[in-house]
């Protein structure tokens, strides 16, 4: 089948998702009022509560939403075939991914621009923040991990990476200094950066550097420890700010690539119920989370961008469209790895290494704007890794954080960011060293879909107590925290602990299982909170858990 | 009706309004959040430092906290909005 066939499903869920069903729950549900004061006006003080534009506030959203994993868990989810891959796209973006990103939104906005721990404090359980803390943090380390793996893969398998890599993280701190202490002109600045770095992925193509596994992950990990331990502005800013044009060439070259190319769809459109990693379900609905539905966006949408929104009609462009815009991206992604491979041998082959994968489908679509083949590969892997390498950066930095929230008051060392950044990433390195990726992809995954399932969540509690009707979140609820609890047990009963007891891989293969069962059960307290406080709410009882109102007391 | 949509199309920018709108998101809106949050960390120190003068305690010799005191008072308001909000761990990360 011609690939174009693809974008006919994308226009499909766009258009039915977006502009009927999303428009729909927005005014019949949430009942958007545009005269309704927001937090943004109510509290603004000129730094976290700030009227921004819409058009701006979208693409704030879009950046802090999508990194590689829109692209990995396509790739990854390509052994079931594509077309599953396709319809749980296109279904959970539908039915439950741009409800979760707009719904967490509307609900902050709709108290006072209060964040999750906080609301979860309110309408759950005063230990819902605490266990959404703990939670966050074994989240974020499988994140850690899981990128970890994948930019490490990518650089030691791809001699050209290196080079055009070293010069990126040096023009990061050449463009900070420009900017805030040279204070040179941001149009110079970026001309000069964009300059620097694509000419060095020319030179890298040339310039060949074979590292190791091991070193490269030993860089990686450096490199998250300036991340979390430097200024903002010294080197993370001007990271994201300078490699961010290399994703916007990559993707647009890869759409009209795509459009010039239309090649045929090569891999198999069904493979089988079970593949080495599990059954179609539980497994597929964790292996593919951004894209589809990611519980990082209900982070995003109840923290920053509801603080910032101006008018209640702007939330399902910003929230919702942008969440539609990182499903586009991962249409792309199984686009060009589905058209990439000869057959699916080829492509099994190449499952350890995504990177691998993506280099040679998006490199291939580039190619057809006209670019060489090996720039365009370079420049392919240079777009996978960079993404990966934005969300490393934050990683570590909010690990560092949530160390010392967590441990702070009890062990007073917890609080010292050098100890805590060290602590986060000799766990990274123990788990990326001893663990089996694909299954670590899959907790993360689960984790990730499981914070969705937390959203949701509140978003139903939300609607209870405002007596408005609430299964359009809650059956996504259910489906959420059923399938990632399942996937989470499978992957640690099934998987992990029946690995570690053959002998292979075995402090890694416990040591993920442990994470896994740790987070069931946080899941299953935070459930039980849950459906207490939607007894106490549907029986009329509008104000704060009892324990709440006692602690207060 | 023409005017209308006009004015609204002048409003929004167009296409170019919105591309250009977007990439600043995409690309240095963070940015300038983070500044801003910079400088109200300072401007937390600066009321600080003269908080003593605003309740009639001199703390600093006066005659430079007076000097500061002008800059001071238009930023009372919002700065305490910030002070006295509830913070969360979650806001560390946006």
């Amino acid at each position: 089948m011609n690939s174009l066939w693809v974008l006919l499903w994308w226009v499909v869920i766009l258009v039915l998702g977006y502009w009927v069903y999303a428009s729909h729950v927005a005014k019949r549900v949430f009942e958007v009022d545009p005269n309704r004061a927001t937090p943004a006006k109510m509290y603004m003080d000129g730094v976290d509560f700030m009227p921004t534009n819409k058009n701006v506030l979208f693409g704030f959203q879009l950046n802090s939403i999508a990194g590689a994993a829109p692209i990995i868990g396509p790739i990854v989810a390509l052994q079931w075939g594509w077309v599953p891959a396709l319809l749980w796209l296109g279904l959970g973006v539908f039915f439950i991914g741009w409800v979760q990103d707009f719904s967490s939104a509307m609900v902050s906005i709709r108290n006072d621009g209060d964040t999750f721990g906080a609301l979860g404090y309110k309408l759950i359980s005063p230990r819902a923040r605490k266990i959404l803390l703990t939670f966050v943090y074994f989240y974020l380390l499988l994140i850690a991990c899981a990128f970890g793996h994948v930019i490490t893969k990518g650089i030691s398998h791809n001699a050209a990476l290196p080079f055009p890599l070293l010069v990126v993280i040096a023009v990061a701190f050449l463009v900070g200094h420009m900017i805030y202490k040279a204070k040179t002109n941001i149009i110079v600045t970026t001309i000069l950066a964009i300059a620097l770095i694509f000419f060095s992925i020319w030179l890298g193509t040339v310039w060949n550097i074979k590292l190791s596994y091991n070193l490269v992950l030993i860089c990686v990990l450096i490199f998250g420890y300036f991340s979390s331990i430097l200024p903002v502005w010294r080197f993370i800013q001007p990271y994201n700010y300078s490699s961010v044009y290399v994703v916007y060439f990559g993707i647009i070259a890869g759409v009209i690539g795509i459009l010039i190319g239309h090649k045929p769809m090569t891999l198999p459109a069904f493979t089988a119920w079970g593949t080495k990693i599990g059954p179609l379900w539980p497994l597929l609905f964790v292996t593919i989370a951004c894209g589809a539905i990611s519980g990082w966006h209900s982070l995003v949408s109840s923290t920053a961008t509801s603080r910032q929104i101006e008018n209640e009609l702007d939330v399902r462009p910003v929230a919702g469209g942008a969440m539609f815009a990182e499903f586009t991206i991962s249409i792309i992604a199984v686009i060009v790895c589905a058209t990439a491979f000869a057959d699916k041998a080829e492509y099994v082959k190449n499952l350890k290494n995504p990177v691998g994968i993506f280099v040679g489908g998006l490199g291939g679509a580039i190619t057809s704007i006209g670019l060489p083949v090996s720039y365009a590969k370079a420049l392919a892997g240079m777009m996978i890794i960079i993404l990966a390498l934005t969300i490393v950066n934050l990683v570590f930095r909010f690990m560092k954080v949530a160390t010392a929230e967590l441990l702070g008051d009890a062990i007073g060392i917890a609080k010292n960011p050098h100890l805590a950044t060290i602590v986060a990433l000799i766990i990274t390195w123990v788990l990326v060293k001893t663990g089996t990726w694909l299954y670590v992809w899959v907790l993360f995954g689960g984790a990730n879909q499981l914070m969705a399932g937390f959203a949701l969540l509140l978003v139903t509690l939300y609607l209870v107590q405002k007596a408005k009707p609430y299964n359009y979140a809650m059956y996504p609820m259910f489906f959420m925290y059923v399938t990632t609890v399942c996937a989470l047990f499978y992957t640690s009963f099934f998987k992990l602990i029946p690995a570690a007891m053959a002998g292979k891989k075995v402090f890694g293969n416990l040591f993920a299982a442990a994470v896994a069962i740790l987070l069931i059960i946080l899941a299953l307290i935070l459930a039980y909170d849950g459906w207490k406080a939607f007894k106490r709410l549907k029986s009329g009882e509008a104000g704060e858990p009892a324990e709440a109102a006692k602690a207060e007391a | 009706m023409a005017k209308k949509k006009n004015e609204k199309k002048k409003k929004s920018g167009g296409i170019v309004g919105f591309l250009r709108d977007f990439t600043y998101g995409m690309a240095t809106h963070g940015m300038a959040r983070h500044a801003l949050k910079t400088r109200s960390s300072m401007e937390h120190l600066f009321i600080l430092i003269t908080m003593g003068d605003m309740l009639g305690i001199p703390i600093l010799p006066p005659y430079y906290s007076l000097r500061l005191l002008p800059h001071v008072v238009p930023q009372i308001t919002t700065w305490k909005r910030r002070m006295l909000r509830e913070k969360d761990f979650v806001e560390s990360m946006y």
